[in-house]
Order: structure tokens, then sequence, then C-alpha cells
């Protein structure tokens, strides 16, 4: 293991935070190298060796903390920045909702379309039927008209 | 029976205003010792420890309580931050000086010790104390998240904004540079060693 890797794993031990297979690998180092348990007991060392600050803050911090945030706020205050994004969500979606409402009806093209086809059809569709009608009303009207032929005799 | 942070700032926000000391007590040496690490004399320490506390209960949200020490040194490191960056040196210490022509970090006494500690010296910690306020701001502020604070390298992390990796390469730089400074003081505490 190169010292850096050590150092790593004695500061990540030192903190608690040592997974089980690097603790593994630390102790097998630590049991193999006199070098590790050196800079084990330096890193020790050190820690144990910081003097704390020689002040502390004022007697009446706390009570000057309480003073500045008097009063307590309402039960609302602690939950705020959870509201807040629900909140936005709900304006959201109705300005979706709205926008929606009124939108243009989109069947209009489809009906526009159908009745062109519709009248193609009908078109292509009566064309024949006119010409076979008008020949009828013609032969009806020849029928009516001519007098040597007697239905009654027919 | 020790209350959970959780429950003395239920209580607090109920109207009971010891419960907010008693938290400010439970963390007041953690965090005034980062914070004094920064702050240029102990009355700054004092007013930052305040400003930290107020800012944390007035944005504390349900996610946060449940962390309360990370949120703390949060809003520390960001006094910190401001702080140093507004004492930002308008000299380099490693220009030569035009009076001298020596650098200006060559007429600082050896790791900033005060003459009196100088001679009580032989005092390890404050060799480390007196270097460590020469470390870059982030390699010196995991330094004492970790050895003042004793926050483990995941919340120093989450203080940073910086992953795991990050932070312990912080640490590391910074106990490579306090080695090599303080190695003379160290070999003489070695050799005095009974």
């Amino acid at each position: 293991m190169n010292p850096h890797e050590l150092e790593r794993l004695l500061l990540l031990e030192q903190s608690g935070e040592l997974a089980p297979a690097q603790r593994r690998a630390l102790d097998a180092e630590l049991a193999a190298s006199a070098d590790a348990c050196r800079l084990r007991d330096q890193l020790r060392a050190w820690t144990a060796a910081i003097p704390p600050p020689a002040a502390g803050p004022a007697p009446d911090a706390a009570a000057r903390i309480v003073e500045r945030l008097r009063p307590p706020r309402s039960a609302a205050w602690i939950f705020r920045p959870v509201w807040k994004p629900a909140l936005a969500a709900a304006a959201a979606m109705a300005l979706f909702l709205g926008v929606r409402a009124f939108r243009p009806a989109p069947v209009a093209a489809p009906i526009e379309t159908a009745a062109v086809a519709t009248a193609a059809a009908v078109e292509e569709w009566t064309d024949p039927l006119d010409a076979e009608f008008t020949e009828l009303e013609n032969l009806l009207l020849a029928i009516s008209t001519d007098d040597s032929l007697n239905v009654t005799e027919l | 029976m020790e209350c959970d942070d959780a429950q003395l700032l239920a209580a607090y926000r109920d109207g009971d205003a010891e419960a907010l000391g008693r938290l400010v007590e439970k963390y007041k040496r953690p965090l005034f010792a980062f914070l004094s690490r920064f702050a240029a004399n102990p009355g700054e320490a004092d007013e930052w420890f305040q400003e930290t506390w107020v800012r944390a209960i007035e944005n504390m949200n349900f996610f946060r309580q449940r962390h309360l020490i990370g949120w703390l040194f949060r809003i520390a490191h960001n006094l910190a931050v401001d702080a140093v960056r507004r004492r930002k040196p308008d000299c380099s210490l490693d220009a030569p000086q035009p009076a001298s022509g020596e650098p200006l970090a060559e007429r600082i006494p050896a790791a900033m010790l005060a003459p009196d500690a100088e001679v009580a010296g032989r005092d390890l910690g404050q060799h480390i104390a007196a270097a460590a306020a020469r470390l870059p701001a982030e390699q010196r502020e995991v330094f004492w998240l970790r050895m003042d604070a004793g926050l483990p390298f995941k919340d120093i992390a989450r203080i940073q904004r910086c992953s795991v990796n990050t932070a312990l390469g912080r640490m590391q730089y910074a106990l490579a540079k306090l080695r090599a400074e303080l190695a003379p003081a160290y070999r003489e505490l070695q050799g005095n060693a009974p």
C-alpha cells in the first residue's frame, strides 16, 4: 500500500468512516509495516495535541440569540420550503389547464376535410343518376303526350 | 435524558426559549472553535456565532432540522468564506518588497507564533495551530472541521459541497504542508520525549 493510500485509510479510521474491506486492508498493513504504525501514531498525536481555543462565546450568547429571534414564529415556518414547491406545482397545473380550456377545438380541420370528401363523393355518385332520371323523365313525358300509346290498352 | 435536536427545535417553536438555549449550549464548543479559527479576534468569532444561530433558525426547514450540526457548520462556512474574501490581501506574501527586496513571508516569524508562545514553545499543538493558519482557506477549513469540530469527512464534503474524496484530498494536502513546516519542531519534540 502506498503512503498516500495508507494516510487516507488512517484518516477514515479516525473519523469512523472505514468500510469493512478498508478496515481489513488497514489492519493488514499495520500488522506488516512499522512505518504505517508510526504514521498512525503521528496523526493521533497531532489530533490530541491541538489545543481548544482559549476563549468561548460570551456567557449571554444564547440569551442574545433568543432575543434576536423573538418571537418564535408559528409552526408554519419550519415547513416553509416544503410547501413552496407544492404551491408552484399547483400554479403550474392551473395554468396548464387554463391554456387547455381556451385552445380552439382540434376537430375543426377534420370536419372540413370530411365535408370536401363527402361533396366529391356526392358529385361522383349523383352524376349517373341525374342522367338516368333525366332519361326516365323524358320517357314518361313522351308517353304522357303520345296519344297513340294507350296505357290501358297495353 | 438527552433531547433530540428536532425535539428541542419543536419545543422552541412552541414558545420554549430555553430549548434553544440548550441547543446553543450543546453545539457551543465545536462551532465556536471552528469560527474562532477564521475570525480576526474572539469578539468577531462571538458575533459570527450568534449570526450563525440566527440564520440557522430563520432558514430552518424540516430536512435541515434533522441534521442540525451540518446545517450550522454550513452557515459558519459561508460566514468564514465571506470574511476570508473580504480580508483578501492586496499584496502577495511571495512578492519581493520594494524596500528590502525580500518576500514579505520571510519577515513573518516561523509559524506565526507570538514571542511569548515561541519562548514557552515546545508545544506541538500551538505549532500546529499557528502553521494551520497559513493554509489555503479550503484546506484550513477541512483541517479544523475534522480536528477541532470532529466532523466526519462525509459531513465536511456536504458543507464544502464537494465529494468525500475531494475533502480527503484537501486534508491530505493540509497535512503534507503542515508536516513539511513542522518537521523541525516535531523532530525536536520527539527528541526531547522521555
